[in-house]
C-alpha cells in the first residue's frame, strides 16, 4: 500500500528523512519497498484559466489559446491538447520555468504563432503518468497562484503489509504502529467523532439474513448532497497514493478508507427500492458492478440488497445501478463488518479483488466501523453540503473483542534466547496498545480490537522481537550430533556419480520437470496439471530424456560440436505420479569437442562410449537387445540380473540432430538403495603374470559374449583375465567375417609360472576356440 | 718430490678432461685402467716393493684409481646428457598441452553441494520428501487453512486428482516430524513450484534448502547463530547478515534474512536470501494430531525452521543475471563453472 508521509504526519511525529522512516518500519517487519517524491517543487508554473481558443492557422493539430495568468494581461499560448474547454483552469508554465523533465520554457514561435508559455499535462509536471491531455484543475483554484500551493511536495512510501496486519492498511493504522515503535503516546485524533455528539443508533431500516457472513451492518442517510468534482486538497491526497478521483462523494469514501482502514459505500438513496437486507446471493444471480461488468453469483456469496435485487456484493463492490452519479441528490452511506473468510472466497471466485475486499479479508477493526461512518458523514456535510440523518440504522452485532492472551516472561526469554527485562516486555506490549490485566510471572494481556492476529503467547513474543530489535539478539552456537539418514546416503552416492561422469567429460544439466505437452517422447503418457500457466509447462516429466533432447537441440543451434550430458533427477511415473530418481545420459558428436594438434582425427561417440559411461556408475552392467520404440538400436540395461533401464541409438526421425544420438535412462533409486558393501583389502600379487595373445577370425554373427564364454568356460585355473584389444572386419579378411584379438593373463598366486604350464593351458583354450566356434586362429 | 703415480694421475685427468668424444674417452680408459693400462700395471709392481713402502704406495694407488675412475664416469655422463639435450633441443615447449574433456557440474548442483557440506559440518542430516504433495502437508499442517490470506491458490499448480506441486520445501518439515520424534536436525534440498510466468527472475520451478531444528529451548538466538555462520561460510567471512521481522503462517516470530557483501552481485545492497522463524506451535499441534500422540508438545519443544532460495543464492554468488539460464543448459554457460 502507498502511504503519504504528509498524511502520516497528521497523526504522528516522524523522522525528517523518509529513509529513516523506511528503515524504522523495515526493521520492525513492515518492509518499505520504494520511496518516491511527489508534488510541484518548481517555480513559475501557475494556475491559469483558458479564456478563448481558436484553431492554429498553420497546423491542424494545434490550437491557439488565450490564457488568464492573473496579472491582468492575457497570454497567447499555442497548445496541442484537446481535452479542455474554454473556462477550464489549467497549469501554465511561464517563460523561465524549468519542468521536472528538464524542459526550459521560453517565449517562442510555433508554426509562425507566438507562444508565451506552455499549458501542461500531469506527466510534464511530474504529477502522474497521464500524458493524454492538459491537467484540468479544480474550478475553485485561484488564477495566478503558484501550482506548488495546489500540489505541496510529499513523499510516498510503498509499504508491503503482510497478510496478518490488516490493521496497517490505513494512514491512521500505520501512524499508530510508528508511534508504538518510537514511544510516542498520542496518535492524532482525526477519527474522533465531530462536535455535536454521536448520532443515535437505531435497530431499524436494515436487516441481515446472512449474520455469519455479515455480523454487522450500518446505513446512514445523507440528504441534499451536491455531487461535484472534489476540492483540490482531497484529489491530491487520494491521487498521491494511487486512487483515481471520481467525484466528491466517492472520493470521500475512499479518503476515509485510506485514513481509517474501514471501507464505506455510498448508494444513491433514490435508486434503492425499499429497505436494505443483507442476504446470501441466489445461485446464478446476475449482478452488474460499478466497473461495468456483470457477474454471476453463487449462493454462498453475501450481497447487500434492497427489496427487489442485489445492490452490492457485500464488502467487495457496489452496483452500477445504485451508484452515485452527478445527478444524485440523497445518499445512503454503508459501513459494515464482513467475515474475512467469506469476502476472501467471494473475491477469489469472482476474480474481483477490490480495495475494500483487500481490507475486509484481512479483518477490519470493529471499533472503527461507526467512526468511519461518522467521519465520512461529516466530510460529506462539509464538502458536498449534505445533511446527515440524526440516526444511523444498524443491524446485527459487532464481533466481540479478541480474547486475552497470557504470556510468561520466562517463555519469552526462552523463545528469544536472551533475557529481556519484564519491564521492557511490558513497555513494548503496552506501546502496541495491549493492556496488562494481571501482574504475575505469567501476565494476562487484553488485546486491542484491531490486533486479531495476536492469539497466542508466541504472537506476543514476536511483538517483543519487533520492538526490541532482532539485531540486539546475539546469535548463539548450538550444535547437535545427528546420525546420517537414508537421504544422506542417497545424496552421497548421487554426488559420486556426478563426479565420475563429469570426470569422463560429461556435463551435468538440470532440465525443467514441467514439460510442454507435445514432448512426451519416451513415455506414452504423463501427469498433466489441472491449471497450467503456459503451454511450455503442462505436464510432469515421466522421463529425463525429453529434457536432454531439448538441451541437445539448443546446443546444436548454438553450434556445439559435441554434446555429452547427464542429469540425475526426479521423474513422475503415470498414472499415480510415483516419484523415481533417474539418471539420463545423452551423447552426440565426437569424442573430443574440437580437433587438437596431437589427434586431429576424432571419432564419433558411439554405443560403446555410452556403455562405458554407464559402467563407471552401474555395477555389473550388461546390455541386452531391447524393444524400446523410438530407438533404432534399443538395448535393455541390466545391473546383474536386474533390469534398471533402457538405452540405445535414437531413431533419426526422433531428433533433428545430424548424426548419431545415443541415450540411456536408468532408475537410479534401484542402485542407490543397495546395501553398500564395505570394500576389503586384497593382497597385492607377489608373483609375475604371463600374458599370451590370441588373434582369430570368426564368422561375423558370433558375438564377443560367445567367444568370451569359450575362453572362460570351463575355467582354466591359471587364467586370471581376458581383454579384447583389437577388432576389425572387411579388407583381406573377406566378407561376413571379423578378426578379433584377445590378451589372456595367467598367474599363480603362490609362485612364478613356468613357460610350459602356461603353454599347456593356453593350448587348451585355443583348441576350444577352434573346435567350438570354428575360429581360424592366426599365429 | 712428486711420486710417479701422482704424475700418472695428473696426466690421466688431463687426457680425460680434454677427450673430444666418447671414442677418445674410451682410449684414455684403456690406456690407464685397461688390463695393461699404466695404472693397472702399478698393481702388479706392488709385490716388488719394500714392506715399509707397500702400504703407502698401496693407499696412493687406490686414491689415483678412484680419482681416474670418477673422472671417466663424470666425463661419460656429460657426453651422455649432452647427446640427450641435443636430441630434445628441437622440441617446441610452447605447444599447447593435450586437452582433456572434463565435464562441469551444474551451478545449482554446486551451490547445493557447497551448502550441504556447510550444514553437515553444523550437524544437520539430510531429509527428503516428494514434489507431488497434498494440501494438508503443503498448507493445512503449516498453519495455512483454506481461507488464509497467505494461501493463494492462484500460485499453486494442481493435479487433476486434487494433489498439488509443493509450493515450498517446508512440506519436508511435516514429513520429517511425522516420521520421527524430536530432537530433529535436518536440511532438505529440493525443488518447489509456483504458478509464475517465466522471466528473468521468476521460474515456475525453483530450488530451496529447507532446514528444521527441534529440541529443548531452541531460540531466535540459536536461529541467528546458525544462519549467520552458514552465510559467512558460504559467502565469506566479511558478510553482513541482517534479520528482519516478517510474517509466515508457520513460524512465529518470523524473520527474513538479508545479506550484504562486496563479494556479491548487487554489491553494497541488502539482498533477501531466506525466510525463517520459530516453528509455530500450531504446526506442532497439527503434527501431533497426525501422529496421534503428543511427541511435539509445544510447551516442551521449540524449533527453528528456514528456507533458503538456491536459485537466488547461485545468481548472486556467481553473478548470473537471468534465472532462465539455469534451465536452458547452454554448454557455453555450464562450462564456465567447470
Amino acid at each position: 500500500m502507498k502511504f503519504s508521509v504528509n498524511w502520516l504526519r497528521e497523526f504522528v511525529e516522524l523522522p525528517k528523512n523518509p529513509e529513516e522512516i523506511a528503515e524504522l518500519l523495515t526493521r520492525a517487519g513492515v518492509e518499505t519497498e520504494n520511496i518516491e517524491t511527489r508534488g510541484a517543487i518548481f517555480e513559475r508554473v501557475i494556475v491559469s484559466q483558458i479564456t478563448a481558443s481558436s484553431r492554429h492557422p498553420n497546423a491542424d493539430r494545434l490550437t491557439v489559446c488565450e490564457a488568464d495568468d492573473g496579472s491582468g494581461t492575457k497570454r497567447q499560448i499555442v497548445c496541442g491538447a484537446t481535452n479542455y474547454k474554454v473556462g477550464d483552469k489549467v497549469p501554465l508554465a511561464l517563460p523561465g520555468a524549468k519542468l521536472p523533465n528538464g524542459t526550459e520554457i521560453r517565449k517562442s514561435k510555433l508554426r509562425g504563432i507566438e507562444s508565451e508559455g506552455m499549458l501542461c499535462s500531469p506527466i510534464e509536471l511530474g504529477l502522474g503518468e497521464d500524458a493524454s491531455g492538459l491537467l484540468i484543475l479544480s474550478p475553485d483554484a485561484k488564477v495566478g497562484t503558484p501550482i506548488s500551493d495546489l500540489f505541496p511536495s510529499d513523499t510516498i512510501l510503498d509499504v508491503e503489509i503482510t497478510p496478518n496486519r490488516g490493521d496497517l492498511l490505513s494512514h491512521f493504522g500505520l501512524a499508530r504502529e510508528i508511534a508504538a515503535l518510537t514511544n510516542q503516546k498520542n496518535v492524532g485524533q482525526a477519527h474522533r467523532l465531530p462536535a455535536g455528539g454521536a448520532p443515535a443508533l437505531q435497530k431499524k431500516g436494515v436487516t441481515i439474513s446472512a449474520p455469519r457472513e455479515c455480523p454487522f451492518f450500518s446505513a446512514r442517510r445523507i440528504d441534499n448532497v451536491t455531487v461535484a468534482p472534489s476540492p483540490q486538497w482531497l484529489r491530491a491526497k487520494i491521487e498521491n497514493v494511487g486512487i483515481r478521483s471520481i467525484n466528491n462523494i466517492v472520493d470521500i469514501s475512499n479518503f476515509v478508507m485510506l485514513e481509517l482502514g474501514q471501507p464505506t459505500h455510498a448508494f444513491d438513496a433514490d435508486e434503492l427500492k425499499g429497505a436494505i437486507n443483507v442476504r446470501l446471493a441466489r445461485d446464478g444471480e446476475k449482478f452488474l458492478t460499478l466497473d461495468g461488468k456483470t457477474y454471476s453469483l453463487k449462493k454462498e456469496m453475501c450481497v447487500v440488497a434492497d427489496q427487489e435485487c442485489a445492490v452490492g456484493i457485500g464488502g467487495v463492490m457496489g452496483g452500477e445501478e445504485t451508484g452515485v452519479t452527478d445527478s444524485t441528490k440523497n445518499i445512503l452511506l454503508e459501513a459494515a463488518y464482513f467475515l474475512p473468510a467469506s469476502i476472501r472466497r467471494t473475491a477469489r471466485e469472482l476474480n474481483l479483488p477490490s480495495d475494500a475486499s483487500y481490507r475486509f479479508e484481512r479483518g477490519v477493526d470493529p471499533e472503527m466501523v461507526l467512526r468511519a461512518s461518522a467521519r465520512a458523514s461529516e466530510l460529506i456535510r462539509e464538502i458536498a453540503g449534505g445533511t446527515p440523518a440524526k440516526e444511523i440504522n444498524i443491524a446485527g452485532k459487532l464481533p466481540a473483542n479478541p480474547p486475552d492472551v497470557s504470556l510468561s516472561y520466562e517463555k519469552c526469554d526462552r523463545v528469544i534466547g536472551v533475557t529481556i527485562k519484564s519491564k521492557t516486555v511490558d513497555e513494548v506490549l503496552s506501546g502496541f496498545g495491549l493492556r496488562k490485566m494481571s501482574a504475575a510471572r505469567t501476565a494476562k494481556w487484553k488485546i486491542p480490537s484491531y490486533r486479531r492476529d495476536l492469539q497466542r503467547d508466541v504472537d506476543l513474543v514476536e511483538e517483543v522481537v519487533r520492538a526490541y530489535g532482532a539485531d540486539k539478539i546475539a546469535g548463539t552456537n548450538r550444535s547437535r550430533f545427528t546420525p546420517a539418514s537414508i537421504a544422506d546416503h542417497a545424496h552421497d552416492l548421487e554426488s559420486t556419480w556426478c563426479q565420475r561422469l563429469a570426470a569422463l567429460g560429461l556435463d551435468e544439466v538440470r532440465t525443467s520437470k514441467l514439460l510442454a505437452r507435445e514432448r512426451f517422447a519416451f513415455s506414452e503418457s504423463a501427469i498433466e496439471l489441472r491449471n497450467p500457466l503456459s503451454e511450455d509447462h503442462v505436464a510432469l516429466r515421466p522421463s529425463i530424456l525429453v529434457g536432454l533432447l531439448e538441451v541437445l537441440d539448443r546446443n546444436i543451434r548454438a553450434s556445439a560440436e559435441r554434446v555429452a550430458i547427464f542429469e540425475i533427477g526426479r521423474t513422475f511415473i503415470p498414472p499415480s505420479g510415483k516419484e523415481e530418481r533417474h539418471l539420463g545420459i545423452l551423447l552426440w558428436g565426437n569424442v573430443a569437442s574440437a580437433p587438437n594438434w596431437r589427434s586431429p582425427q576424432s571419432r564419433s561417440l558411439d554405443l560403446f562410449d555410452l556403455k562405458g559411461a554407464l559402467e563407471c556408475v552401474v555395477p555389473s552392467l550388461s546390455f541386452r537387445p531391447g524393444k524400446f520404440p523410438g530407438l533404432a538400436l534399443p538395448v535393455d540395461v541390466f545391473s546383474g540380473d536386474q533390469m534398471i533401464g533402457f538405452g540405445g541409438q535414437l531413431s533419426a526421425a526422433k531428433s533433428d540432430a545430424p548424426g548419431t544420438v545415443l541415450v540411456a535412462e536408468v532408475h537410479a533409486d534401484l542402485l542407490l538403495m543397495r546395501d553398500e558393501l564395505a570394500t576389503k583389502f586384497c593382497e597385492i600379487e607377489k608373483f609375475p603374470a604371463v600374458t599370451r595373445d590370441i588373434a582369430m577370425i570368426v564368422p561375423e554373427e558370433i558375438p564377443h559374449e560367445n567367444i568370451l564364454r569359450a575362453i572362460e568356460e570351463p575355467r582354466e585355473p591359471l587364467l586370471e583375465g581376458v581383454e579384447l584389444f583389437d577388432l576389425f572386419s572387411g579388407g583381406e579378411i573377406g566378407a561376413a567375417r571379423k578378426s578379433l584379438a584377445y590378451r589372456l593373463t595367467y598367474r599363480e598366486r603362490s609362485r612364478t609360472l613356468t613357460n610350459e604350464e602356461v603353454t599347456v593351458a593356453h593350448a587348451k583354450i585355443r583348441e576350444r576356440l577352434r573346435r567350438d566356434l570354428g575360429a581360424e586362429l592366426r599365429e | 718430490m712428486t711420486h710417479p703415480l701422482e704424475q700418472l694421475r695428473d696426466d690421466a685427468l688431463r687426457e680425460i678432461d680434454s677427450a673430444p668424444d666418447e671414442q677418445a674417452l674410451e682410449a684414455a680408459r684403456v690406456k690407464y685402467l685397461g688390463k695393461s693400462g699404466s695404472i693397472s700395471r702399478w698393481g702388479e709392481q706392488m709385490k716388488t716393493l719394500d714392506k715399509d713402502e707397500k702400504p703407502i704406495v698401496g693407499k696412493l694407488l687406490n686414491e689415483v684409481r678412484n680419482a681416474v675412475t670418477a673422472a671417466l664416469e663424470s666425463r661419460a655422463a656429460s657426453f651422455h646428457s649432452q647427446k640427450e639435450s641435443e636430441a630434445l633441443a628441437r622440441i617446441d615447449v610452447s605447444l599447447p598441452g593435450v586437452p582433456h574433456e572434463i565435464g562441469a557440474l551444474h551451478p545449482l548442483t554446486q551451490m547445493w553441494q557447497r551448502s550441504i557440506e556447510i550444514f553437515r559440518r553444523m550437524g544437520f542430516a539430510l531429509a527428503d520428501g516428494p514434489d507431488i504433495e497434498d494440501e494438508w502437508h503443503c498448507f493445512d499442517a503449516l498453519n495455512t487453512p483454506p481461507e488464509h490470506p497467505a494461501r493463494n491458490e492462484q500460485d499453486t499448480f494442481y493435479l487433476p486428482d486434487g494433489r498439488l506441486l509443493r509450493t515450498h520445501t517446508s512440506t519436508v518439515q511435516i514429513r520429517t516430524m511425522q516420521a520421527a520424534p524430536p530432537p530433529i536436525r535436518v536440511i532438505a534440498p529440493g525443488a518447489a513450484y509456483r504458478r509464475d510466468e517465466l522471466d528473468a527472475t521468476h521460474s515456475p520451478q525453483f530450488h530451496q534448502i529447507e532446514g528444521l531444528y527441534v529440541d529443548e529451548n531452541v531460540s531466535v538466538a540459536d536461529l541467528k547463530g546458525a544462519l549467520e555462520f552458514f552465510m559467512r561460510e558460504l559467502i565469506g567471512a566479511g558478510t553482513e547478515v541482517q534479520f528482519r521481522p516478517h510474517y509466515f503462517p508457520f513460524t512465529e516470530p518470523s524473520l527474513e534474512i538479508y545479506v550484504k557483501s562486496k563479494a556479491l552481485r548487487g554489491g553494497e545492497r541488502w539482498i533477501e536470501v531466506a525466510g525463517s522463524g520459530i516453528v509455530h506451535p500450531a504446526v506442532f499441534e497439527a503434527v501431533n494430531k497426525a501422529r496421534d500422540d503428543n511427541a511435539y508438545d509445544p510447551e516442551k519443544w521449540t524449533g527453528y525452521a528456514f528456507g533458503l532460495g538456491m536459485d537466488r543464492l547461485a545468481m548472486i554468488l556467481f553473478d548470473i543475471p537471468d534465472i532462465r539460464l539455469f534451465a536452458q543448459n547452454d554448454l557455453r554457460f555450464l562450462r564456465q563453472f567447470a
